[in-house]
């Protein structure tokens, strides 16, 4: 069995949710920062999310040329979404009265939002963080056809030679991996936040 | 000292603070009053720059708000709002340290002033330090608002209506705890409310406004003998006037007393009997799991139908006459002069929950507190 096709498609997903992370997280709170651009920068991710995946792969390899930098990028545009929304959403939810308490007691604005504000909206933006870790397995399946490897190309092969056993394989892999992750997710989910899920 | 110099502030053409001028003492609490819009909120919020005034000056101890970095000035000037505004994801300690953090105090001296602050209110770090604010009530929460805004020692500290948004015994116990931290401390205290009876509580002076400027700035008592003109007599009689026995200001509430001998309806007769002998009354209020009113049970049913091992609720006498907290007192005492089985009124809440009882005792003291004008 290709053991080795889990472990590539296991980076490729730990890459591609870092780098959504980071993006994701930078794009929301600018929103939140700067309302004037907000309504642009939740479109162009609503809109990027519209476009089928594997037409965003098509594209970006016509920039990148085949290989797992292409299946990154593409995972990191396909999966901002719920990074992006919830990020905006939760700090935007963030109860008018902290906030006066926080301005109040003479807080800087970073000061606010990385000791107040972020930690406060942050179960939300963990959600979303969860959501699209789990969506990018499954994204990241697409990377086969651009020469991204992973368990895309088990799946590829299994069903190109008829083999049952492999795409089963494939299959149980990505469920497996999925269901890990999610479960993962849950339980640092549930550390972070114990006081705040009473 | 604070000095508002012809203070001035519109918003979208209206103008909410009118060419103010007030002057503020140190360690000086003054409340500022008014109905609704006016201007009293802008203008306790201008001191610490959260309202940016239009034209005028506002001085502490000789230098102008607007020249301070406007972070630095908020550092300095304790802040409690009606909505708490404890920040859910640090703990009582981390809370009430917030500014001290931010003047960069050390750990000890932080630690130091935290068991200071809630032993001040009788808490004690054990218990309460490591609490999250949601895991607190809302009287508890404010309380830890109150600290956190005395934690760096301001020498002022202003407050949004603070007490707003509880319920009338927790707000009558922090007005007392405030007051006592205030006199104790010596802060200068600028405290905002609609309610006259709060006012008249806490205030060393009491500036009344209405439509952007102050009608009157007075000592309560002064307050209460000449209002500057009808509207601050108005506003001041729908309050206070508590001067006649059939006053409708005077509230049931007012006048009850707290403590009431209530069994639970899952009692049972004997356990009843056994309560009555113990505190020697005649009769209990029963009340559900939730303090909801049921009925009373008098020694007199539990002698003729009582049977030992039976819940007292097959003898609940439903026909006590009873009172809303908020009815005017008067009704009560009709009632009570009425009854002849009892000699009290249960007063409820809304909730239909015990809060208090009226007796022929609570009347005569309400009577005689005010033919001699003592105070309750």
């Amino acid at each position: 069995m290709p053991w080795n096709r889990v472990w590539e498609h296991l980076f490729l997903v730990l890459a591609g949710s870092g780098f959504t992370i980071i993006f994701g997280l930078a794009l929301g709170i600018t929103a939140y920062l700067c309302p004037k651009i907000s309504k642009a920068i939740l479109w162009s991710v609503d809109v990027l999310q519209t476009i089928p995946s594997l037409a965003t792969l098509g594209i970006l390899m016509v920039l990148f040329g085949g290989g797992k930098t292409t299946v990154i990028v593409g995972m990191v545009l396909y999966s901002l979404l719920p990074i992006v929304r919830n990020t905006h959403t939760a700090l935007n939810g963030v109860s008018p009265a902290v906030k006066e308490a926080a301005i109040g007691m003479g807080m800087s604005r970073l000061y606010r939002l990385v000791f107040v504000e972020f930690p406060v909206a942050f179960p939300i933006i963990f959600t979303g963080i969860r959501i699209s870790a789990v969506t990018s397995i499954s994204v990241a399946v697409f990377g086969t056809f651009v020469g991204g490897g992973g368990l895309g190309d088990t799946l590829y092969r299994g069903i190109y030679i008829q083999n049952m056993k492999l795409i089963l394989f494939g299959t149980a892999a990505l469920m497996v991996m999925a269901i890990l992750m999610d479960s993962l997710l849950n339980v640092v989910e549930k550390r972070l936040f114990k006081h705040s899920m009473k | 000292m604070i000095e508002y110099r012809n203070v001035t502030k519109s918003y979208g053409g209206k103008q909410v603070v009118k060419n103010l001028n007030l002057t503020i003492a140190d360690g000086e609490f003054v409340v500022l009053i008014g109905p609704s819009g006016c201007g009293k909120t802008t203008t306790l919020k201008m001191l610490n720059r959260l309202i940016e005034m239009d034209s005028g000056e506002i001085l502490i101890n000789g230098k102008n708000v607007a020249e301070y970095n406007p972070e630095k000035l908020r550092r300095n000037i304790g802040y409690v709002i009606q909505q708490i505004g404890l920040f859910p994801n640090m703990t009582v300690e981390e809370n009430i340290c917030v500014v001290p953090k931010l003047l960069k105090w050390d750990k000890e001296r932080m630690h130091k002033r935290v068991l200071e602050l809630l032993e001040l209110v009788g808490m004690t770090y054990e218990e309460s330090g490591k609490k999250y604010p949601n895991e607190m009530s809302g009287g508890q929460q404010q309380r830890i608002g109150v600290l956190r805004a005395l934690a760096a020692e301001p020498p002022i500290i202003l407050m949004d209506e603070p007490f707003g948004a509880l319920d009338p015994i927790t707000r009558d116990s922090l007005q007392d705890e405030v007051k006592q931290l205030q006199k104790r401390l010596g802060i200068t205290t600028i405290f905002v409310t609609h309610d006259m009876n709060e006012a008249i509580k806490m205030a060393d002076r009491i500036v009344f406004m209405s439509g952007g400027e102050i009608l009157q700035a007075d000592t309560p008592e002064e307050m209460l003998r000449a209002p500057a003109n009808d509207t601050v007599r108005e506003f001041m009689g729908k309050h206070v006037a508590k001067t006649r026995m059939d006053d409708p200001a005077l509230h049931c509430g007012d006048v009850m007393k707290k403590k009431v001998l209530t069994a639970e309806s899952s009692k049972k007769t004997l356990e009843c009997l056994e309560l009555m002998s113990a505190r020697e009354v005649d009769s209990l209020v029963v009340v559900d799991s939730a303090r909801k009113y049921l009925g009373i049970v008098t020694i007199e049913a539990l002698r003729e139908r009582g049977e030992a091992g039976r819940p007292i609720t097959e003898l609940l006498d439903t026909s006590a006459p009873t009172v809303q907290v908020d009815e005017p007192a008067q009704q009560a005492f009709g009632k009570l002069l009425a009854s002849k089985a009892l000699n009290y009124v249960i007063v409820l809440d809304e909730q239909q929950r015990v809060v208090g009882i009226i007796t022929r005792t609570s009347m005569s003291k309400a009577l005689a507190s005010v033919v001699w004008g003592v105070k309750k």
